[in-house]
């Protein structure tokens, strides 16, 4: 089975030359820019589109710079609202990895509510934000999450969000860079959010 | 001590024979009396130092029977008071000679071994099986003051026989600290040693006693297993088990029912929504759902017609409390909410409240206690580990982990220096009660 950033990268790929070969540079801007609109309404959001290549790939979207956030299952992949989402398809996740339902509790492959040893149903596991709570805690910061940037992946608009600080060094050990953060805050590490809108 | 344990010696063939039982009788128990306080030793101290500490030894030792290093060795250069066999009684002067070997540091080692095993006697932590394996060492010490005499009448001869053999004692000890080594490396004490006890969830320890609920036939139902050789009792249908000596706390349909489990006597049945008691009498915490809220409830059954209660904490339902513990003067419970979890100790003597472990990522849960120790379960995305702290210090250790999701650690129960803890694999329903010694 392919592993979920192989997977996301591949697809990536594939857009990649698919949108070289087949659209201009303006023309695949400009649909993932209305598309953007279409979504947020808002002009603040769409000044936020830069026209940048994907290069190097860190997961879909990212160029290999600053390394993702902690998180559940390997890849930062987040709801709107920064809580983990499964990387392969985007179902909410706890803290512990497991699939949950709408209310929180850990379910199976069926929906099912898991049951422990006695029958009765397990208790939910925390489920906070993957930069909020989950790199605060591990890194003893105060990050929150600020900027965002959007790429066409997997034909879905992906929007690219900072997480942010005000500490000098980055997740990856080594200078901490301004990237879309402000305050004075720098990125500390990145985490996406796969829209689902057409690009 | 060939030459002594002789007829002329000894004064007639039967003396011989019952100064031979009585030294060899002396040195099983000092020597097993050496074992069990470097065991009891090691329980306090902590075996992971110990067993580092004697791998190192063992392998300074290895290297020192062969020749390799120069070390000196903690000696006596004693040997047993001759005077005793003139002086007094045979049946004292052949039991103090075999007390002072069985000993062992009182006279003179040849060979580092056996520090070697002083040092892996404090590693195993556990008295009893320590001194077993040191009463070894005083039936070599008794073996050997008959067996050079099996073919050799005179002592003094089967002597000089064995002194010409001398030469083979540095290689086959320097082999057996090879393998000491390579056997302390690898040694589950390095973590601590887990056995697995069969089929059950929500084990409860008291003592020699460990009481688990098991699921037969889709039936819930409680097992105690006393010491040998009392059968095992069963309850049913009956789930979370709590043991407090004779009594066992159970949670069953109507509520939670607390019995004598020796002859099935009631003490206190509640009825209500009620679950997951833990005992120490004459108190019993347990869990009352009001439908909105959990609450721990802490009950004093001195009266146990009108037991007085007493609300710990509370939390939405959606949240969990758990399983509470009540040992050595505490109450300890876990608190998960969607934001976070954490480990919480109630002294009941001072009223003071801590938190052990607080985490807003993973999820700390179902806390046993001890009146020195705490040990729960943390859950993270890579697997499940049991975590253990002493109350006074700040220090966690992991005393064994699972990995991965699909196999999880559950409930525990400690006592002494056992802990047990229910191993969970959701997929194929079967849950097994692991014991952890530390």
């Amino acid at each position: 089975m392919r592993r979920p950033e192989g997977f996301l990268d591949g697809a990536a790929r594939a857009l990649s030359t698919r949108l070289a070969s087949g659209m201009t540079r303006r023309s695949f801007l400009g649909r993932m820019g209305g598309a953007m609109l279409a979504a947020t309404g808002g002009a603040a959001v769409a000044a936020a589109v830069r026209p940048e290549k994907s290069e190097a790939f860190h997961f879909c979207g990212h160029i290999w710079t600053t390394g993702s956030c902690p998180n559940p299952l390997g890849l930062p992949r987040i709801d709107k609202s920064g809580f983990p989402l499964r990387p392969s398809d985007g179902h909410p996740i706890d803290n512990l990895g497991r699939p949950v339902n709408g209310d929180g509790w850990p379910v199976d492959g069926s929906g099912k509510r898991l049951r422990g040893p006695d029958g009765e149903f397990l208790p939910r596991a925390p489920r906070t934000r993957i930069c909020e709570e989950w790199t605060n805690e591990h890194y003893g910061l105060d990050a929150v999450m600020e900027g965002a940037w959007y790429r066409c992946c997997s034909g879905q608009v992906r929007k690219l969000v900072d997480c942010c600080s005000y500490s000098k060094k980055r997740i990856n050990g080594d200078a901490s860079l301004t990237g879309y953060c402000f305050n004075g805050r720098r990125v500390f590490c990145v985490m996406y959010y796969d829209s689902g809108l057409q690009c | 001590m060939v030459e002594t344990f002789t007829s002329a010696v000894c004064g007639s063939r039967a003396r011989q024979r019952l100064a031979i039982a009585l030294f060899a009788v002396a040195a099983i128990l000092a020597s097993a009396a050496l074992g069990a306080t470097l065991g009891l030793v090691g329980g306090l101290i902590g075996t992971r130092t110990a067993l580092i500490g004697a791998a190192a030894l063992a392998f300074l030792a290895f290297l020192r029977e062969t020749g390799m290093v120069r070390l000196p060795v903690p000696q006596s250069r004693r040997q047993v008071p001759e005077r005793w066999q003139y002086q007094l009684p045979l049946p004292l002067w052949s039991t103090g000679y075999g007390a002072g070997l069985g000993v062992g540091f009182l006279t003179f080692q040849p060979v580092a071994t056996f520090w070697v095993a002083c040092a892996a006697a404090l590693a195993l932590g556990r008295p009893i099986l320590a001194a077993g394996c040191f009463a070894f060492y005083g039936a070599g010490r008794a073996f050997m003051a008959t067996w050079p005499r099996r073919r050799e009448p005179s002592g003094p001869a089967a002597v000089e026989k064995l002194v010409g053999r001398a030469s083979l004692v540095p290689r086959a000890n320097a082999v057996v600290l090879a393998l000491a080594v390579v056997l302390l490396a690898v040694a589950p004490a390095a973590g601590a040693a887990v056995t697995s006890l069969g089929r059950g969830f929500d084990p409860a320890a008291d003592g020699g006693t460990l009481a688990r609920a098991r699921m037969d036939s889709g039936t819930v139902r409680v097992l105690v297993n006393p010491p040998d050789p009392d059968p095992t009792d069963t309850f049913s249908p009956a789930t979370s088990p709590a043991l407090d000596g004779d009594y066992l706390a159970y949670e069953d349909d109507q509520g939670i029912k607390v019995i004598n489990w020796r002859d099935g006597s009631p003490l206190v049945q509640l009825d209500g929504p009620y679950s997951s008691p833990a005992l120490k009498l004459p108190l019993l915490a347990y869990i009352r759902d009001d439908g909105a809220y959990e609450r721990l409830i802490l009950a004093d059954l001195s009266n146990p017609g009108n037991p007085t209660e007493r609300k710990i904490t509370s939390v939405r339902s959606a949240a969990d409390l758990g399983r509470p513990a009540l040992r050595g003067g505490r109450l300890a419970w876990h608190r998960i909410v969607r934001g976070g979890s954490s480990i919480n100790v109630l002294n009941l003597a001072t009223d003071e409240q801590r938190v052990i472990k607080r985490t807003h990522v993973w999820m700390e849960s179902n806390p046993s206690v001890t009146a020195q120790r705490i040990i729960w379960v943390e859950h993270r995305p890579q697997g499940s580990y049991l975590r253990m702290r002493w109350f006074g210090s700040k220090r966690t250790k992991t005393l064994t982990h699972v990995n991965g999701r699909q196999t999880f650690l559950w409930t525990t129960a400690v006592t002494g220096r056992t802990a047990y803890v229910t191993k969970w694999t959701p997929s194929t329903r079967k849950s097994v009660v692991l014991r952890v010694n530390f």
